[in-house]
């Protein structure tokens, strides 16, 4: 092997501060490290605090996925005070949670990852020119109707909640009020604006059109069977993946974990896929094949994260948040904590989500090449076909006139766990409350999981393995690197600079 | 072939005395339970966002309040052409529906809405908010001449 090269490349175009080092040998990856580069510390903002205070604080970790963390905090209240929660109230959170998703899917793919595919590295390819002319950065054409459209389905939370991001509508016990008839039909034309233009732009046919697409074979037809479904935003990110080899990159580990989420009113039309109680199922799985989801088998490592030791792995409920910014000194190198599950690095996200459920288009994806790149960012791209449904359902099925809210018993004391998915993936809440006050918070994000460094046993995260073999033709553009951490969708940002045998080489954007 | 589409988009502000007659239309509409074949939108305030709520539609009635000399009692009807006549288009901020209808052949694609106004000279009454809310039916489905 030829003598191995560091570079270190901070990446653009995620949300939040994120570097990754990698080591590279006869032109691919050979080992990497995902640095966390800033610490956030709500986890302490929130001890000492009144217990309701975390759904105002809570959601202020971040702007793309604030109802995700106000969704997974007011769970962990419910359960801290036994409260049961109105159906119409779980309609209501689940409709919120969904939008969010569904613009942030459509958000992230078109103007987040797919600007990589006009990245000059790809000029010789067929599909560059259709590329500029799609996905240039705040010119392109999809671009432009992806900013429309996303920020049209967002209207929905704020109809249903009052603003977004950072709503703060649900408390213990339900929500604070229920939408009227008016903005509930309100809710359903943006819902359905939003799906004309999804159907039109994204997939070129119909939902229920792609719903009838379950194997890799009957993907290859529906990209065969008319121009739309190629053309459309759907295929074209198929087609440019599979030009620059992204089916081939960004395997990881092949672990899979999904917190489940949109629990069911009791009285509803819609159905749960695997006959459970939630619309999106809850599990771990693996090449030995998929487990039920137990969060006592959750526990976060420190050993290579900038925090005191805690003498082994913790679960959530028992874990520190003591920083401890010891630069290499130890081998730590991030911020972030090195989540586990049963003592195994586990991606989260909506190809996670796919391969819990059992979706048979996925599983046949990753039998036939294995997980990717690319079938993660389909993953994304396509969950909006899955949620859109169930939407509209929910949102008839709400009525001002029912019970909304149910009064708990005591927030004083106790312990509670909030358990949902993300955008990006699985998140969760613990808390613990003593006399009215928050004496312990630890919150598990889906970042944490994929971007995750490593534990004591020194094995990599997800995304620090999927980069392993990933050719790195050019040190100043490892535009393919790129491609491979964004298709995890990281919830981190960035500025950047490039080194190479602690040499600086040149500022580098990814 | 491809079934119309046809919109009732209600504009005004329901805080306002002499601008409440779009919201008070839209909760007619709603309170009767959605119309079979037309969309009923909340316009809110509208002005130049009122755009993103023409597109894609073949038949639009907007509802607002009528002010002004010379507006007569009752029901008004009038068409886009009729309220841009003399607008700038490049009035931005202030620009109300008259504002948003000039720029629509500039912003939005092909095919145009027809586009229709309906208003009120005057105070309504309960029973003329039920009348205007079935002409913007009426109108929205072509059963209307103008």
């Amino acid at each position: 092997m030829a003598a191995r090269k560091t570079i270190q490349v901070p990446v653009n175009r995620v949300e939040g501060d994120l570097e990754v080092r990698v080591d590279i040998g006869d032109g691919v990856v050979v080992d990497a490290w995902s640095v966390g580069t800033t610490f956030r510390g709500f986890e302490g903002i929130l001890t000492g605090r009144a217990a309701m205070d975390s759904l105002v604080v809570a959601p202020r970790i971040c702007g793309m996925c604030s109802v995700a963390h106000l969704t997974a905090a007011a769970l962990a209240l419910d359960e801290v005070a036994g409260a049961e929660v109105p159906d119409n109230a779980i309609r209501l959170r689940n409709v919120a949670l969904m939008a969010e998703h569904i613009q942030s899917d459509v958000r992230q793919s078109l103007l987040m990852f797919a600007a990589d595919f006009t990245n000059p590295a790809h000029r010789d390819l067929a599909f560059f020119a259709d590329a500029l002319h799609r996905y240039e950065p705040f010119r392109g054409a999809s671009v432009v109707e992806a900013v429309r459209a996303t920020r049209g389905v967002i209207e929905i939370i704020a109809v249903l909640s009052g603003q977004w991001p950072h709503s703060a509508f649900m408390v213990p016990g339900g929500v604070v009020s229920m939408p009227g008839a008016g903005e509930l039909m309100q809710c359903q034309h943006l819902l359905q604006q939003y799906r004309q233009w999804y159907e039109r732009h994204v997939l070129g046919c119909s939902l229920e059109r792609w719903a009838e697409v379950r194997s890799a074979s009957e993907l290859e037809a529906w990209l065969e069977e008319r121009a739309e479904h190629r053309e459309g935003a759907l295929g074209f990110l198929i087609g440019c993946g599979q030009a620059v080899g992204l089916d081939r990159l960004g395997a990881g580990h092949g672990h899979f974990l999904s917190f489940g989420s949109f629990p069911l009113p009791a009285s509803t039309s819609v159905q749960s896929p695997d006959n459970g109680r939630v619309l999106v199922s809850a599990g771990f799985s693996d090449r030995a094949g998929s487990v039920d989801f137990d969060q006592a088998r959750v526990e976060e490592s420190v050993a290579h994260s900038w925090y005191r030791d805690t003498g082994g792995s913790r679960h959530p409920s028992a874990g520190e948040t003591r920083p401890y910014a010891s630069g290499d000194e130890a081998g730590k190198y991030s911020w972030a904590k090195a989540p586990r599950y049963d003592g195994l690095p586990a991606e989260t996200g909506p190809l996670a989500e796919r391969v819990v459920a059992g979706d048979p288009l996925f599983l046949d994806l990753i039998r036939q090449s294995g997980a990717s790149a690319l079938v993660r960012q389909v993953a994304r791209l396509v969950r909006p076909a899955t949620l859109m449904p169930a939407m509209r359902v929910w949102i008839e099925e709400m009525s001002g006139e029912g019970r909304f809210y149910q009064k708990p018993a005591s927030l004083e004391d106790g312990q509670g766990h909030g358990l949902t998915e993300a955008a990006r993936g699985a998140l969760g809440h613990w808390v613990e409350v003593a006399d009215g006050r928050v004496v312990h918070y630890q919150i598990v994000t889906p970042t944490v999981w994929n971007g995750s460094p490593r534990d004591e046993q020194g094995v990599r995260g997800p995304w620090e393995e999927a980069l392993v073999g990933t050719p790195v033709d050019d040190v100043d553009n490892p535009i393919l690197l790129g491609h491979v951490i964004r298709s995890f969708d990281p919830c981190m940002v960035c500025c950047v600079h490039a080194w190479r045998d602690g040499r600086r080489l040149a500022k580098v954007r990814l | 072939m491809t079934r119309p589409v046809l919109r009732i988009v209600c504009v005004g502000n329901r805080l306002v005395a002499a601008d409440d007659l779009g919201p008070r239309v839209y909760q007619e509409l709603v309170r009767r339970g959605r119309p079979d074949g037309v969309e009923v939108v909340d316009g809110g305030l509208a002005g130049l966002d009122l755009l993103r709520f023409l597109e894609g539609a073949s038949r639009v009635v907007v509802v607002d309040a009528v002010t002004g000399d010379g507006v007569p009692s009752g029901p008004t009807v009038a068409s886009a052409a009729d309220v841009v006549h003399g607008v700038c288009p490049d009035c931005g901020h202030g620009g109300g529906v008259a504002a948003a209808l000039a720029m629509l052949p500039v912003v939005v694609d092909p095919p145009q809405p027809e586009v229709h106004l309906v208003g009120f000279g005057g105070a309504a009454t309960g029973a003329d908010i039920g009348a205007l809310a079935d002409l913007s039916l009426r109108i929205a489905r072509g059963e209307q001449g103008q």
